[in-house]
């Protein structure tokens, strides 16, 4: 269905960052304006899931409006609408935690339009569907990322930022060469386009996909893999976390690695993962899985700093997401969509609580940390709520998100289940620690913020509201999961079975018998067979 | 202020006029063939950088009397207008509007795309971005 307004996600907080800048000494005008334009997007999004719920719609927009595989299509379906909202929300719960718990200093260097360029960036990874713009939207986004992570510009910051900005330019570079052959061999870039001509390709019958589309599968699985931080590729992540500022640091672990996940399970299941290289690309997934929750997991055990352990935690939590695209089967892919909205959400609510345990503590090491929870009540319980919900105890987010991925993984990869209930255990483990050490031993820290017995402060009172944000919406992913997972489910449907997805993007009926296509092609010439056109114009380029 | 060579200062007299002319010329080639907005304001630019190298950059603010910021916030604040505008009409974003008018005393009609604001748009921001880092990075150097 066409709806013209989807590209709102992206042009509000383009123009809310412009408008920014503008507004660069009002920062209270800037903060305003910030709010509004993720409320928008946050709203607009659940407004526009509750129709995808009801019908299954598809929403796309043409740009410029050139029919689709020739302009760039916007899509909002029910996996990249889920990851909208949740991203829009997280946005939402940093920017507003930033208020009290950002250096002004900091706040001054940009940060208002920066932040909203990330999420114009976000957002047009997950709407996009086209390649090359897919690329585009990465860039967007990694602009932003670059320069928000060297705000304030410590130096430890800049090593970090260095090693990251490198690595992300190496893989940007894979990623160009890797969509160029994929023009190359298939000569579109349209997701829903190439999704057509690998189902026509690999149907019986069909004359098979070129050789090295295994190649370029693997290559974008390498640079995928690479934002996603799964292993072998997540050693940059857990020292880039560390060393930005707090907000920015929850807002980076929520949805970075989560735009690396979504693009695999975008993508893979559309098109990559067929062919000849399919079981290898499968088996590459399983042990990376494997490797990445488990591995994870025991850094974060054997860590006592809390933000390196939530930084950890990102990696062994996108291993359970991994698994769900290992299984490629539409129940694992809805787990695997499910547990990325409540893993964006609750790994940022838990990264807004460190940052209010490093104001008592004045470090964010464990070992001189204490008595929190004498201290801090609020803090207590929602740090145990959003912690809880990571571990996946029942009537929490994480538990719906696990239960789907290992339940489907049991007829599959029944050692990937068993590994990921050990991982459970140990996240139950390393939650503890964080639990024991900062909330229920006797104090020790010093205390910067507040004294015992004193009341909070007025000037953290945004910081603990956007931390209650999320975790109200973690709980309403846990006690809500059915409507949530009506969409998910839609969405995995759509994501192994791509009629609807491809007919709704190139908008013909894909599942029409041949000769109703040929008059609808005559009643409207833009939609006919789109190769057909581009073979057409090559011929006339080509003298 | 920077000592160059009257050579250098002579030819860029004649370098400045032709080369914006050039530029412009881009500019409105771009929507038929290839060419644009961006390439376009690169030409300008380089106009500039050259002309802030033999003249210095006082002279450069009297050729140029806006703030660069200036010039990428109009030149946003345009693309911005024209590529939203369509969305209101039920189109979708960025879409181009075709026409031609009757210009009295000329005979041939007037083509026009809504395109071209959107093009002098991205001109602006162009010339904006690339003479702001100049001009800073070359006080910092002087």
């Amino acid at each position: 269905m066409t709806n013209h307004w989807i590209i709102l996600f992206i042009i509000v907080p383009q123009v809310t960052g412009i408008l920014s800048v503008l507004l660069m000494n009002k920062i209270r005008a800037q903060r305003f304006i910030g709010t509004l334009s993720f409320v928008f997007n946050t709203v607009f999004s659940i407004y526009l899931l509750l129709e995808v719920r009801a019908h299954g719609t598809i929403f796309v927009s043409q740009m410029s409006d050139w029919p689709a595989p020739f302009g760039i299509s916007i899509v909002f379906d029910g996996l990249s609408g889920l990851l909208v909202a949740a991203s829009s929300m997280v946005a939402l719960g940093c920017y507003i935690h930033s208020f009290s718990l950002m250096h002004p200093m900091t706040q001054r260097r940009y940060f208002h339009p920066l932040i909203q360029l990330l999420m114009f960036g976000v957002n047009l990874s997950f709407l996009t569907g086209d390649l090359f713009n897919l690329f585009v939207s990465f860039e967007i986004m990694l602009m932003a990322s670059y320069a928000m992570l060297t705000l304030g510009a410590e130096r430890r910051q800049l090593t970090q930022a260095y090693k990251y900005i490198l690595l992300n330019l190496i893989a940007s570079t894979v990623f160009v060469i890797a969509a160029g052959l994929v023009y190359g061999l298939m000569g579109t870039l349209n997701m829903a386009d190439l999704a057509r001509i690998v189902a026509e390709k690999t149907a019986p019958g069909g004359e098979g996909l070129p050789a090295g589309f295994t190649a370029v599968s693997v290559m974008m699985l390498l640079v995928f893999g690479l934002k996603g931080a799964i292993f072998p590729l997540w050693f940059w992540l857990p020292d880039t976390y560390y060393t930005c500022p707090i907000s920015i640091a929850a807002m980076f672990s929520g949805m970075l690695t989560k735009v690396g996940v979504y693009a695999l399970a975008r993508t893979f299941p559309l098109i990559f993962a067929h062919g000849a290289g399919h079981s290898m690309i499968m088996v590459i997934f399983a042990i990376s899985a494997a490797f990445t929750m488990f591995l994870g997991v025991l850094g974060a055990v054997s860590n006592h700093e809390v933000r390196r352990i939530l930084a950890i935690h990102v990696i062994s939590q996108v291993g359970y997401m991994v698994f769900g695209i290992a299984l490629m089967t539409p129940i694992a892919l809805a787990g695997c969509l499910f547990y990325m909205i409540q893993h964006m959400v609750v790994k940022s609510a838990l990264f807004l609580c460190c940052g209010i345990m490093e104001r008592y503590a004045g470090t964010d090491d464990l070992y001189k940390m204490g008595g929190l929870l004498k201290r801090d009540r609020l803090l207590a319980v929602l740090f145990f709520v959003a912690a809880m919900s990571l571990v996946g105890l029942p009537p929490l987010s994480g538990f719906f998100g696990k239960l789907v991925i290992i339940q489907e993984g049991w007829h599959i990869h029944w050692w990937l289940s068993v590994l990921g209930l050990a991982t459970g255990a140990l996240t139950l483990l390393s939650m503890l620690k964080i639990w024991s050490y900062g909330f229920w031993n006797p104090p020790k820290g010093q205390h910067v913020v507040v004294p015992t017995g004193a009341p909070r402060p007025r000037m953290l009172k945004s910081g603990y509201f956007g931390v209650t944000l999320l975790v109200l919406t973690a709980l309403f992913l846990g006690f809500g999961a059915q409507p949530v997972y009506d969409i998910a489910f839609q969405a995995g449907e759509q994501l192994t079975n791509p009629r609807a997805y491809i007919s709704a993007v190139l908008q013909y009926d894909i599942d029409a018998p041949p000769h109703e296509q040929l008059a609808a092609a005559e009643h409207d010439a833009e939609v006919v067979d789109p190769m057909a056109v581009v073979a057409d114009e090559r011929e006339e380029a080509t003298p | 202020m920077m000592v160059s060579s009257i050579i250098l200062r002579t030819s860029v007299r004649l370098i400045l006029p032709l080369s914006l002319l050039f530029a412009c010329f881009m500019s409105l080639k771009g929507h038929n063939e290839p060419g644009g907005g961006f390439i376009a304001g690169l030409v300008a630019s380089i106009a500039f950088c050259i002309y802030r190298m033999s003249f210095g950059a006082e002279a450069l603010l009297r050729l140029l009397p806006v703030h660069p910021r200036v010039l990428i916030f109009t030149g946003l604040g345009m693309a911005a207008v024209t590529s939203i505008a369509p969305l209101l009409f039920g189109l979708p974003l960025l879409t181009s509007r075709v026409g031609t008018i009757r210009v009295p005393l000329v005979s041939e009609p007037f083509h026009y795309a809504s395109a071209v604001v959107f093009d002098t748009g991205v001109l602006l921001v162009v010339v904006g971005v690339s003479v702001g880092m100049i001009m800073r990075l070359s006080e910092e150097l002087e």
